[in-house]
């Protein structure tokens, strides 16, 4: 049955004589392991084209999308982290191939007559490749594509005459932007794909053209066909390519994503290590110089390889022959790799720089954090502007961290030597409130403040108590406690599953105790027992972000402290900020102290 | 995969002027080799495909709508009888962008004393949107009808002529502090049950 379709078809396409051209091509010497880099760059390239098409889908390359789109193929959407893993690693894979692939031909002789054209094919592929790389860093429209290739092209804006208009094409303006992006794109995904097919296409006819170039003592009457002797080999070593590619994939869970690039912010960049050595020049030629290290010398070289099959004519292929021509290459690419250590190791000794990247991942982590509820249109930045955990810290700093403390996840705001308000540390939680209401006057608390002796201990006698004093008994304190940290539950938050409060009984029971005991002094739903006079403040939604907010806004609006609490006979109470910061600032602030201190 | 596309990507070209390939003098030998040559390109393949299918694929695992509760007008907006298209403004998630207060679509009200009937202005057909039938005397309230493809419904909803496979989709709705709140879904097109999507 089999037979008699391919039968079918091979009498309409000729398919037998097509497979039998592509596979029974005769390899000369034989089949060698030494020839598999040229395939294996083919399979990392079809992973990269492969992936590249997946990622197309869920990308959108705008200033406002592409941060953003990417942040959600990278960790929301199934299978995303794999497909970009793949992506970044084999494009790194590529880069590797690329290099072996080189060696192998440089040290068999294969770019020597007749296979110069070949030779200038390859080194073309090789442009291509390293241009592929280039824009495809861009993309993520992160910090560290954002600046690493502002670099670039700001590279190409100092070649002479032509630098600066080719640098204006390239980003689509004098500055970046949207059209930067479009660009970048648009030569990614279509304009070097369509280069790089093209020229392996005319690399490859012309390989089989002239065939492999075995080594000089090959024995030349051993012929093996293409398949399977060597087309075995090459899938073997494509397998161990795209077997690390994966591996790598998978242990990093998909690659990279830095923070939204920010034209405003300082950012230490660094290129992808290929590019290292490249980096690396710069720091050694200044001035008038500059244009030695970003373009004189990478052309010098670029011209050595592409005289290379013109100045090494001398009959054979035997490496003892070629020394001469081959050791430029050589200098070239040990002077590469010693770059490269260099400013790997001048970055690992360099504090400054440690101390930028360590804040830049800090950032980093924070804006894909909050990116996991969504990007508003207006773009990521302004995500990040409106993010609480990002600016939430930054205004407690400004405006609360000169009287109050509070540790973030380890970090210290304020000074606890100059504290004058109560740490903040689990506030209006239920080990706080059980702490406060045994010790109102505790350091921590109270103590440091006007208020220092109000509020009496539920349950230590005061000095002048009588006999008819007693301590209010532990299960209350627990049930008051549960309560009071119940009132400040959000409507989607559920308690932790060890907390008082999660039994209702307890809370109702809570409930009780804090209407008929407290509200002599606090305010309930705005009620109080004492006419008005005291000052406690209100426990009704005590420790949402509503009580929060309206504290912070104004502390003597009776939403939380009665109006005689800013009384100017006590002083060092704390000021209302609802002229000092905006609304917004107000909410995000009391979002952030209250879910810090409450974590 | 690899066994493919080395195949396609080689073009014609002169065979070499070479003796011809020595035939393998193990059979075996040769069929192992092929065999091994097949199953590695299969993995490759799969390595390289299957993730990005995945992704491809990933819509199929997302989580679909459900309903929420939206605000609308005020019930002392509403005519008795009278249908009045709403919008329905709240806030969207569609992959990355998270949207604030923007319209998500249209329900259709009609009032009859306290209560008010929300009907969905999604033609069950194939999704136009449908319009408010006028009567000759310039009132509304004759029922609805999709311009697409002429599906016509009643005043409730229900379907009297036309292609559609069902009634118009009716919506929950409630009064809340003088407005109407409509529990805003959205249905599968074009098949005669009541599906959300």
């Amino acid at each position: 049955m089999i037979r008699r379709v391919i039968d079918f078809l091979d009498d309409r396409t000729g398919l037998r004589k097509l497979a039998s051209h592509l596979l029974d091509e005769p390899i000369r010497g034989g089949a060698r392991w030494a020839y598999v880099f040229g395939s294996a760059l083919l399979a990392s390239f079809t992973v990269q084209a492969v992936t590249g098409v997946a990622l197309m889908a869920s990308y959108a390359p705008s200033d406002k999308t592409a941060w953003a789109s990417v942040h959600f193929i990278q960790f929301q959407q199934a299978g995303g982290w794999l497909v970009r893993g793949l992506h970044h690693f084999g494009a790194q894979a590529m880069v590797v191939m690329l290099g072996a692939h080189l060696t192998q031909v440089s040290l068999f002789g294969a770019y020597k007559k007749p296979r110069e054209v070949t030779w200038w094919l390859g080194l073309g592929l090789m442009a291509i490749t390293l241009a592929f790389a280039l824009t495809g860093y861009l993309l993520p429209w992160d910090q560290k594509g954002y600046w690493a290739t502002r670099v670039a092209t700001n590279i190409a804006g100092t070649i002479p005459v032509v630098g600066d208009a080719s640098q204006r094409v390239l980003q689509g303006g004098a500055e970046y932007g949207s059209l930067t992006l479009t660009r970048f794109y648009a030569l990614h995904v279509v304009v070097l794909p369509a280069l790089l097919v093209g020229l392996v296409v005319l690399h490859v006819a012309l390989f089989r053209r002239h065939g492999a170039t075995p080594p000089p003592k090959a024995d030349l009457s051993r012929v093996d066909a293409f398949f399977p002797k060597q087309l075995f080999k090459d899938v073997v070593a494509a397998l161990g390519v795209v077997a690390i590619v994966l591996a790598l994939a998978i242990r990093e869970h998909g690659a990279p994503l830095d923070a939204p690039a920010d034209p405003s912010s300082d950012y230490p960049a660094r290129p992808e290590w290929y590019f290292l050595a490249l980096f690396q020049l710069l720091k050694y030629f200044h001035g008038p110089l500059e244009i030695v290290g970003t373009v004189v010398l990478p052309t010098v070289v670029g011209i050595y390889f592409f005289a290379l099959p013109l100045l090494d004519r001398a009959p054979g292929t035997a490496l003892r022959g070629r020394v001469k021509p081959l050791l430029p290459l050589l200098v070239v690419g040990a002077f590469a790799v010693a770059l490269t250590l260099k400013a790997q190791a001048d970055d690992a000794g360099d504090a400054t720089f440690q101390k930028e990247r360590a804040k830049a991942d800090v950032r980093a982590k924070a804006a894909v954090k909050v990116a996991m509820h969504g990007v508003p249109p207006e773009g990521p930045l302004v995500m990040l502007a409106r993010a609480p955990e990002l600016r939430g810290p930054e205004l407690f700093d400004k405006h609360c961290a000169a009287c109050h403390t509070l540790t973030e996840s380890g970090v210290l705001h304020g000074d606890e030597k100059e504290r004058t308000a109560p740490k903040l540390d689990g506030w209006s939680t239920e080990t706080w409130i059980l702490g406060t209401m045994h010790d109102p006057d505790a350091d921590d608390r109270f103590g440091r403040t006007a208020y220092k002796g109000e509020m009496p201990s539920m349950d230590m006698a005061p000095k002048d108590a009588d006999s008819a004093w007693k301590p209010m008994p532990a299960e209350d304190m627990k049930a008051a406690a549960a309560f009071l940290a119940s009132q400040g539950d959000e409507p989607n938050e559920r308690p932790p599953a060890t907390s008082l409060r999660r039994d209702p009984k307890r809370v109702a029971r809570g409930k009780d105790v804090v209407t008929s005991r407290c509200t002599t002094c606090h305010l309930f739903e705005g009620e109080g027992d004492d006419g008005g006079q005291g000052l406690a403040p209100e426990l009704s939604r005590y420790g949402s972000v509503a009580w929060l907010r309206a504290q912070i806004a104004n502390p003597a609006s009776k939403a939380t402290y009665r109006e005689n609490a800013l009384d100017p006979a006590r002083k060092g109470h704390m000021p209302r900020f609802d002229g000092e910061l905006s609304a917004a600032d107000i909410d995000l602030l009391a979002t952030w102290v209250r879910e810090t201190a409450r974590r | 995969m690899q066994v493919r596309f080395v195949m396609t990507i080689e073009p014609k070209a002169e065979p070499h002027p070479s003796p011809t390939p020595n035939s393998d003098a193990r059979p075996t030998g040769r069929r192992a080799l092929i065999l091994a040559t097949a199953v590695g390109g299969c993995a490759l393949g799969a390595a390289v495909v299957g993730p990005s299918i995945a992704l491809a694929l990933a819509p199929l695992h997302a989580k679909s709508g459900g309903g929420r509760w939206v605000r609308t007008v005020r019930l002392d907006q509403l005519r008795e009888n009278e249908p009045r298209r709403v919008a329905i403004v709240a806030d969207r998630k569609d992959a990355w962008t998270l949207e604030r207060n923007v319209e998500l679509g249209s329900v259709w009200l009609v009032r009859s004393g306290d209560q008010v009937r929300a009907l969905s202005s999604v033609c069950p057909h194939l999704g136009c949107s449908v319009n408010a039938v006028t009567s000759a005397d310039g009132k509304s309230g004759d029922g609805f009808a999709c311009p697409c493809h002429t599906s016509a419904f009643d005043p409730v909803g229900k379907r009297k002529s036309g292609p559609s496979p069902r009634d118009l989709d009716v919506l929950e709705t409630r009064v809340e502090d003088g407005h109407v709140v409509v529990d805003f879904r959205r249905f599968r097109i074009g098949i005669a049950e009541k599906v959300e999507t």
